[in-house]
């Protein structure tokens, strides 16, 4: 192993799994996510030589899954993505585990909303919420101002809370748990 | 600071970004409406939420992995070097290189007998250019930072702590590429010459080397190749690899303490 591949294996190759968790959400199914991630590695190791080191890898990584993302085309969400995101979740509440119910179908009803946002929104919830990235940091992933960051996040939050159901939005609440899943199951 | 205020400027307060007096502003403004803390925090409860199923979901980014280092891998070695430093080392030490090589190839076409696992030849490889050459490569001997290398390729803290109980010392280690699997490659000092050890969590690859023995109670396998000793041991968690240009006999004292260590 070269010097080279040994700083890009302890630097970039660490934030696979963080990439194919956004990827996932965002593609139009399982292998182009994972074709995604991989042309997103590929096109860093490329460009290792430009990356600053001691700065955020993290954001260099998620801009360059985003550029390639979109040098693509956006292509239609399918629902076999959230199938088989949902499937694990689905499986078990099909077992008939009352205890474990409300939680998996909260769950599901979350990963569902989710993936009901647009594009646009769905990046800022996956990126903000999800990844932990502060308004600075997406911007510079996104290539957009802060101030349009802010405004789609504070959006994306309110659609997401739009598409849950009223029952699901209050398991939030948790003596309502039960009745959500009551009403999801029925 | 109002309502409106409030609601503009929440994405940056949730995400911990809003300069001091901003923030003290948003606070303050939050103890005197009911209204906008319930907000902000049905608002936080979501995130919460939210954070926590993504989080929860199974991603195994395993394959993805793989695919990338065989194609960084052939691409490495097609591509020539990029550094001047880089450059240098390999101008200086390309006949050493080829003719170790070439070393390699032969030793391993003419073991006698079995089909010698390629990855005595990846360390023998690594042994020469990276200890005996010394070419350039970021080695860490911080033991925190040792111990993080350590954890990535599934070797136990207590390993490495094991094997520093005797008259090895640890000077320094790196992550390096045998087989297309990742090891951790230490290298222990017994005051007179540096010895390689590759250790890396057992797995199903293939270990085969050209001769055996028992050694501690371990079935010892090793490979003579280009001038390097090599001999490989499992235990129940771990592989474990040492090679070295020196006589056998300083292998062979190296393994029988790893073998009694781990």
């Amino acid at each position: 192993m070269t010097e080279r591949q040994e700083e890009f294996e302890l630097t970039a190759m660490p934030h696979s799994r963080s990439l194919l968790r956004v990827a996932r959400r965002i593609a139009s199914d399982p292998a182009a996510a994972e074709d995604l991630v991989q042309e997103t590695l590929l096109r860093a190791w490329r460009n290792f030589d430009r990356f600053e080191k001691g700065t955020n890898v993290r954001a260099w990584l998620f801009r360059i899954l985003f550029n390639a993302f979109y040098a693509q085309g956006r292509k239609a969400r399918s629902s076999p993505l959230v199938a088989s995101i949902e499937e694990g979740r689905l499986e078990a509440m099909s077992r008939g585990d009352a205890r474990a119910q409300p939680p998996i179908v909260e769950a599901a009803a979350v990963s569902h909303a989710l993936q009901q946002l647009s594009d646009d929104h769905r990046a800022v919830l996956l990126l903000g919420v999800v990844e932990g990235f502060t308004c600075r940091e997406m911007a510079e992933i996104l290539s957009l101002p802060i101030g349009t960051v802010m405004s789609r996040i504070s959006r994306a939050r309110q659609a997401l809370r739009e598409r849950l159901s009223p029952a699901c939005s209050d398991v939030l609440h948790p003596r309502a748990d039960v009745e959500c899943a009551e009403r999801e199951v029925s | 600071m109002n309502c409106h205020e409030r609601a503009e400027l929440t994405p940056l307060y949730l995400s911990g970004e809003l300069e001091e007096e901003r923030a003290a502003a948003f606070g303050a403004h939050l103890k005197s409406c009911a209204e906008c803390i319930g907000e902000l925090q049905h608002q936080a409860r979501l995130d919460a939420r939210l954070h926590d199923v993504l989080l929860a979901e199974d991603v195994n980014a395993t394959k993805v992995d793989q695919r990338v280092r065989e194609m960084i891998a052939s691409r490495a070695a097609s591509q020539p070097a990029y550094r001047d430093e880089s450059r240098r080392w390999i101008l200086a030490t390309a006949g050493i290189a080829a003719a170790f090589a070439l070393l390699v190839l032969a030793g391993h076409r003419f073991l006698l007998g079995k089909q010698v696992a390629q990855v005595y030849a990846d360390a023998a490889r690594d042994d020469q250019m990276e200890v005996v050459q010394l070419q350039p490569r970021h080695w860490y001997s911080d033991p925190a930072q040792i111990s993080v290398l350590a954890q990535k390729v599934g070797v136990p803290q207590s390993a490495l702590q094991a094997l520093q109980r005797g008259p090895y010392r640890l000077e320094r280690a790196k992550i390096c590429f045998l087989d297309k699997h990742l090891f951790l490659h230490v290298v222990f000092s017994d005051g007179q010459r540096d010895l390689s050890m590759f250790l890396r969590q057992r797995d199903a690859m293939s270990v085969q080397g050209s001769a055996d023995e028992m050694m501690n109670g371990k079935l010892v396998q090793t490979a003579d190749i280009g001038g390097e000793h090599v001999a490989l041991f499992e235990t129940p968690q771990l592989i474990v690899m040492v090679a070295t240009t020196q006589s056998s006999d300083a292998a062979s004292h190296l393994v029988a303490f790893a073998a009694s260590k781990l």
